[in-house]
């Protein structure tokens, strides 16, 4: 180890070499090279987290620059965890850097998890959070969640005794996951670049205090952090009731995580390329499920404008076309509608939705 | 009375008289009843800056914190 390199940290009264030699011995998982992952990711590189594994299957696109800071406009189309991986090396050269270039499942997520001491999750979606959650409490794994919506963010440890509480779990708080579309998330709502960067920062720091020793971290409490009023509040946390945790392996695959690549789903989930083969069908209609406001303005004589806030009404009356394509800005709503619709059909009729919506597929939507 | 993200857009923090309110399981449905959006929603109330996991007694100059989850990233 060169101890220059983290003289600043070393010299820190209450922190010293026995601290830094706690981090160089660490694994720390980050789940997500997003918006929280990329500023927490750069802090526990530079701090020397001895091993740091970085789980993401996305592509960089343009729409990630304003948050992610690790990535530059070079890197649009690259994968996440390459680029993110390769400039944390060239910052610390001295540590352990590991590519998880997948999607976290149930079926590979207890894998990667148990080589982990510490595991960040920074993902952007309810049925991750609530997967990681479980394998991180089946495994009695420490677990940081940084979570962000609008101006405000929400900091958390679980999975940790304290000398009060037997570890908690975030299903202490949110017994159950939220129907889909209940809670917007950044991609359907929007997020300021410099609050994940917040928020991240606070998890990294939360993870050091925890491998070092110091301070109170956020253990069995959580955290509520408003940007625009610079408040916080936090809150313990305690044991709940309502739920129902996987104890052994087998409860855990048992689970349904509503993980949309497993399994059969009834519809189907396309790219630019199939959409365009679709459109020349006979009996197809094309449906914009976005709010009237969004733009880019789609060609109302192709794409049928029903957004989401009038789709329950829509799915009230019938219509004769066989295939149905589902489109939106990020192919998230669009699966929601495509969920109603199964259910609803079934086999009736064939039901689509574009894979990353409109934003994915940005020039193909420009040219046509 | 403070509340969070969504949940914030429609209830103000505010100081509310709850006057013949006296446990927390009364003061869900006098929300629920004040703000009907909440029906349909996941949240979870503080008392005091504690996580409430069961009807609990509400004490006089009481914060009441209001909270949805947020999966953003």
């Amino acid at each position: 180890m060169s101890a220059e390199r983290y003289n600043r940290q070393i010299i820190l009264k209450g922190f010293g070499e026995e601290a830094q030699q706690l981090l160089l011995r660490a694994k720390v998982l980050v789940i997500g090279a997003g918006g929280l992952g990329c500023p927490a990711l750069q802090y526990l590189a530079a701090a020397g987290i001895g091993h740091i594994g970085i789980v993401d299957d996305d592509t960089i696109s343009l729409s990630n620059l304003h948050r992610q800071i690790l990535f530059t406009t070079a890197d649009i189309g690259k994968l996440k965890v390459e680029v993110a991986a390769k400039r944390l090396q060239e910052m610390n050269t001295q540590i352990g850097i590991i590519r998880h270039p997948i999607r976290l499942q149930k079926n590979n997520i207890l894998d990667i998890v148990s080589r982990y001491d510490y595991i960040l999750d920074g993902t952007d979606n309810f049925e991750s959070r609530y997967l990681i959650n479980d394998a991180c409490a089946l495994l009695n794994k420490p677990l940081i969640f940084a979570a962000v919506s609008g101006f405000e963010g929400q900091l958390a440890i679980f999975n940790t005794p304290d000398h009060l509480t037997p570890s908690t779990n975030y299903r202490d708080l949110f017994p159950v996951p939220p129907d889909k579309g209940e809670v917007p998330n950044c991609a359907e709502n929007g997020v300021i670049g410099v609050l994940p960067g917040i928020l991240g920062t606070m998890a990294a720091a939360e993870i050091i205090k925890l491998i070092a020793k110091i301070g109170q971290p956020l253990t069995n409490k959580i955290l509520s952090y408003n940007l625009l009023t610079q408040e916080q509040y936090t809150i313990n946390i305690s044991h709940g009731e309502g739920y129902t945790l996987p104890k052994t392996t087998d409860e855990f695959l048992n689970m349904d995580y509503q993980d949309t690549s497993e399994g059969p789903q009834g519809y189907i989930e396309i790219d630019a390329n199939e959409l365009v083969k679709l459109q020349q069908l006979e009996s197809v209609i094309l449906i914009d499920v976005r709010e009237r406001h969004e733009v880019p303005v789609l060609d109302k004589q192709i794409f049928t404008q029903i957004p989401m806030s009038e789709f329950g009404a829509f799915m009230t009356k019938e219509f004769y076309q066989k295939h149905v394509v589902l489109i939106c800005q990020h192919g998230i709503r669009s699966v929601a509608a495509a969920e109603a619709m199964q259910e609803k059909y079934g086999e009736a009729k064939k039901i689509y939705s574009l894979k990353g919506g409109i934003v994915k597929w940005r020039n193909h939507f420009l040219r046509s | 009375m403070i509340s969070f993200g969504k949940i914030a857009e429609f209830i103000n923090n505010q100081k509310i008289d709850v006057d013949g309110i006296a446990d927390t399981d009364a003061f869900k449905q006098y929300l629920e009843n004040q703000f009907p959006a909440l029906k349909s929603m996941k949240y979870k109330l503080a008392l005091n800056k504690d996580i409430v996991q069961e009807n609990t007694q509400i004490t006089n100059n009481a914060t009441i914190a209001i909270m949805p989850p947020f999966s953003g990233g």
